[in-house]
């Protein structure tokens, strides 16, 4: 019995994924259509887009808590830089200053040595304040070019979709073919060591919450595109725990040291899912919310029956 | 006479290895039994049978008139068995009492009776000749006030028996001597029978009754204090002093690669010496003399703070490790688990980690590395995917050790820590081939050792730390077990009585 839960541990998530898809297909005939899936897709672009940079961070053994209001910070200093910048203009500084907000968290939690948690819960309510300073009601009414990229297609996919399937792919080459990506599991395994054999830790730690600044600002402009207002108190609450939820799902240990990115993009399209069929099912939204919970308490129960194996 | 413990026969295997081949000891009431043995005896699976920890293979172990095959910790505390470690555990933040009543608090009604407590703590730090608030935070007592605290914890469960593990290895002399006082007291006084587990031959004539000496998983003999002379120890412990596999003469007409003029680091120096093509130099002192700061500050994992230090003909300042290491400096960390190994990536990933994105290469290049080094390690099992930490700790440390024996990696200069720390033999032998085959094809190696065994076997030249100092240098035929030993103590109490 433990040693099928055990092989069921890592192939648990495709089977999770599989059963519920069949499920909610059962109960609601449109959520297997091409329409739904596409819908599905959007639905989940901005969290993957999130997640799979903040879950290298992890692997690494650092955390990102800021990320909620990063994008509400972001996304309402684009909204105010429209009518200055134009649209190229307005993208390219919006990703700037996610970079500079990353590098910033970076170089406190990399170079100072802060704990990751607190400086970035720190982050989490000075820029939720801050989005809300600098626009107190939301912005809305972006460039019809802007507006595209939330609704426009390319070869009948949604853009936005594209957008995350690039990060994904970016994501994983970073893996498989940069060695700034196991040096970042390194990190997480063993910090001290990854210091000792010559790896340049601190400078690791800052560019990995750069990539995050510079994904989430990314995620930001693909929100406010698609739901056409930059709302400061509204937008991003909660994305930093839903985007952990997902990593946390994909196996990534809290403490790091290893994970994968395709099983971390499973975490997602799962977390997606329940939200998007109890919709479909009619079911209130708190189910999901319960639901949510219940499936990661059971990943980590999962995850304690594979380490005492060992 | 009776004895508090009697142990028949102990016998205890890891897998193939034989590591206790046939104990029979006795331990008695009112007595001090001493036990030497060299790294790797078979001391701390001895110990660990007797605190339950492991599980013998064969053999009994006798208290109280009761036989049992193994202990279990519980069992071993119901039957009056206390323990305290080398590596002792308080818990800082908590008073001196809650320290001592960790886990056993005295509680009435769901509280704990805190006065009541502090009174009980005082008294039994008093049985240990001590007057420490037991209202004190621990972080504010020192080491040999801690280690204490940790004996009175012990007493609390009014222990038949206690046994101490190289109490003295991180203790100043002045607190040395009010332990041995305290543990000749704790004998007399209160009539324990007290083992005291040693590598310092001085020791033993402050406090021992009987001394036992342990070689090779089996107890060569055990005699009265008045029938052991210091040299019958010394030969039994290591009887092949003289035997010597001794490297080659000490080849100085190589090129200076590395040298130190009055180099400081943090805790250390100053240091002069100078490290030639071909030469093997160990660094040798007890725990806490400053080896590890030195090597670590060597390779700019720490700040040097004084003096000069060449490599290679050029005066360099090392701002980290991987600065070192492209220079051609590297370092292989003592305590592997905590320093050097990663223990859920693969091995492949452990032997490249600091070549990916140049050295190492792609993929295929990658593998065909890794089993041409597996086969100069002798790495066993020879797989590129199994994790770190399933490798035994000898292959494990082969893996930490290859990262640096690539070739044309263009590493000129090796410092080990410790680097046979939890390695068995075969394997040591393996390590030492290693290095041997390094140094002859014009490497150098640095490296420390507190097994005073791998210094005589490994060095062309040996230095002696002691306090952060560096007490003495000896050559060749002078390396010897009893002078390594004796001037590491005599310059380590020399240092603190002139204080």
């Amino acid at each position: 019995m433990v040693n099928f839960l055990l092989h069921a541990s890592t192939v648990a998530l495709p089977i999770a994924i599989v059963l519920l898809a069949l499920f909610f297909n059962y109960h609601s005939p449109a959520f297997l259509s091409l329409g739904n899936l596409i819908n599905l897709s959007v639905q989940v672009a901005t969290m993957m887009t999130i997640a799979i940079p903040c879950a290298i961070l992890l692997m690494a053994g650092k955390v990102d808590l800021s990320v909620g209001s990063m994008m509400a910070l972001t996304g309402v200093i684009a909204g105010l830089l429209f009518p200055v910048l134009g649209v190229a203009g307005t993208i390219i500084v919006t990703l700037l200053i996610g970079a500079i907000i990353g590098a910033i968290n970076g170089a406190l939690v990399g170079l100072l040595a802060m704990s990751p948690i607190i400086v970035t819960l720190g982050g989490l309510t000075l820029m939720r304040g801050m989005a809300q300073w600098l626009s107190p009601s939301p912005l809305f009414g972006f460039p019809e070019a802007f507006s595209y990229l939330g609704y426009g297609k390319l070869l009948g996919v949604p853009i936005l979709t594209w957008i995350m399937l690039v990060v994904l792919a970016s994501g994983l080459l970073f893996m498989r073919f940069q060695y700034l990506g196991r040096h970042a599991v390194a990190i997480g395994a063993n910090e001290r060591a990854a210091f000792l054999v010559g790896i340049r830790v601190k400078w690791t730690v800052v560019l990995l919450y750069t990539a995050v600044g510079v994904a989430t600002a990314l995620a930001a402009l693909m929100t406010i595109a698609r739901i056409n207002s930059a709302p400061s108190g509204s937008l991003g609450v909660g994305m930093e725990l839903q985007v952990l939820t997902a990593i946390l799902l994909g196996g990534v240990p809290f403490t790091g040291g290893k994970g994968s990115l395709l099983r971390v993009a499973l975490g997602v399209i799962l977390l997606g899912m329940l939200t998007n069929g109890l919709i479909l099912m009619n079911a209130r939204s708190e189910a999901a919310l319960m639901i949510t919970g219940i499936v990661l308490i059971l990943a980590a129960g999962l995850d304690v029956l594979r380490r005492k194996r060992v | 006479m009776t004895h508090a413990i009697e142990i028949r026969d102990l016998r205890k295997s890891f897998g193939a290895t034989e590591v206790l081949k046939g104990i029979s000891l006795n331990f008695t009431r009112g007595e001090v039994h001493a036990f030497l043995g060299a790294n790797g005896a078979g001391k701390s699976t001895l110990l660990g049978c007797l605190s339950g920890a492991i599980t013998p293979t064969e053999g009994v172990i006798r208290i109280g008139g009761k036989e049992f095959q193994a202990l279990t910790p519980r069992l071993a505390q119901v039957l009056g068995l206390a323990i305290i470690y080398q590596h002792f555990q308080v818990f800082e933040g908590l008073t001196v009492a809650d320290n001592i009543f960790l886990g056993h608090e005295m509680v009435s009604y769901g509280y704990v009776r805190a006065s009541e407590q502090n009174r009980i703590a005082k008294e039994l730090l008093k049985r240990l000749g001590v007057d420490i608030d037991p209202r004190a935070l621990i972080d504010d007592l020192s080491v040999g006030e801690r280690q204490l605290v940790e004996i009175a914890r012990a007493l609390r469960h009014e222990p038949k028996i206690l046994i101490l593990d190289e109490p003295t290895a991180a203790l100043s002399s002045k607190e040395m001597k009010s332990l041995h006082n305290v543990v000749r007291q704790l004998a007399s006084r209160e009539n324990l029978a007290i083992v005291y587990v040693t590598h310092l031959i001085d020791e033993i004539d402050m406090i021992a009754d009987r001394v036992s000496i342990l070689r090779d998983g089996q107890v060569i003999w055990t005699r009265e204090l008045s029938d052991a002379s210091h040299d019958e120890i010394t030969r039994a412990i290591a009887p092949n002093l003289e035997r010597g596999e001794k490297p080659p003469a000490a080849p100085r007409t190589g090129k200076s690669l590395l040298e130190c003029r009055g180099y400081h680091s943090d805790f250390t120096g100053p240091i002069d010496l100078e490290l030639h093509a071909g030469e093997v130099v160990g660094i040798y002192g007890l725990l806490g003399s400053g080896r590890t700061d030195l090597l670590e500050s060597l390779v700019g994992a720490r700040k040097q703070r004084g003096g000069e230090l060449f490599f290679d003909g050029r005066q360099v300042r090392n701002r980290d490790p991987q600065s070192a290491f492209s220079a051609g400096l590297a370092l292989v960390a003592s305590d592997r688990k905590e320093q050097s190994l990663f223990p859920d990536l693969s091995a492949l990933e452990n032997l490249l980690m600091p070549h990916f994105g140049g050295y190492a290469g792609g993929k295929k290049r990658q593998l065909e590395l890794f089993h041409q080094i597996a086969d100069r390690l002798q790495l066993q099992p020879r797989l590129p995917h199994q994790a770190g930490e399933r490798f035994s700790g000898g292959n494990a440390q082969k893996l930490m050790m290859g990262r640096w024996l690539f070739p044309d990696l263009g590493i000129k200069v090796l410092l080990l820590d410790e680097p046979t720390q939890g390695v068995d033999v075969g394997a040591r032998e393996d390590l030492y081939f290693l290095l041997r085959d390094f140094t002859a094809s014009g490497g150098a190696i640095l490296f420390s050792s507190s097994d005073p065994e791998e210094v005589v076997a490994l060095s062309h030249r040996a230095i002696i730390v002691a306090k952060g100092r560096q007490a003495a240098m000896l050559e060749g035929d002078e390396i010897t077990e009893e002078h390594l030993v004796d001037m590491a103590h005599k310059f380590s109490n020399l240092e603190t009585s002139s204080q």
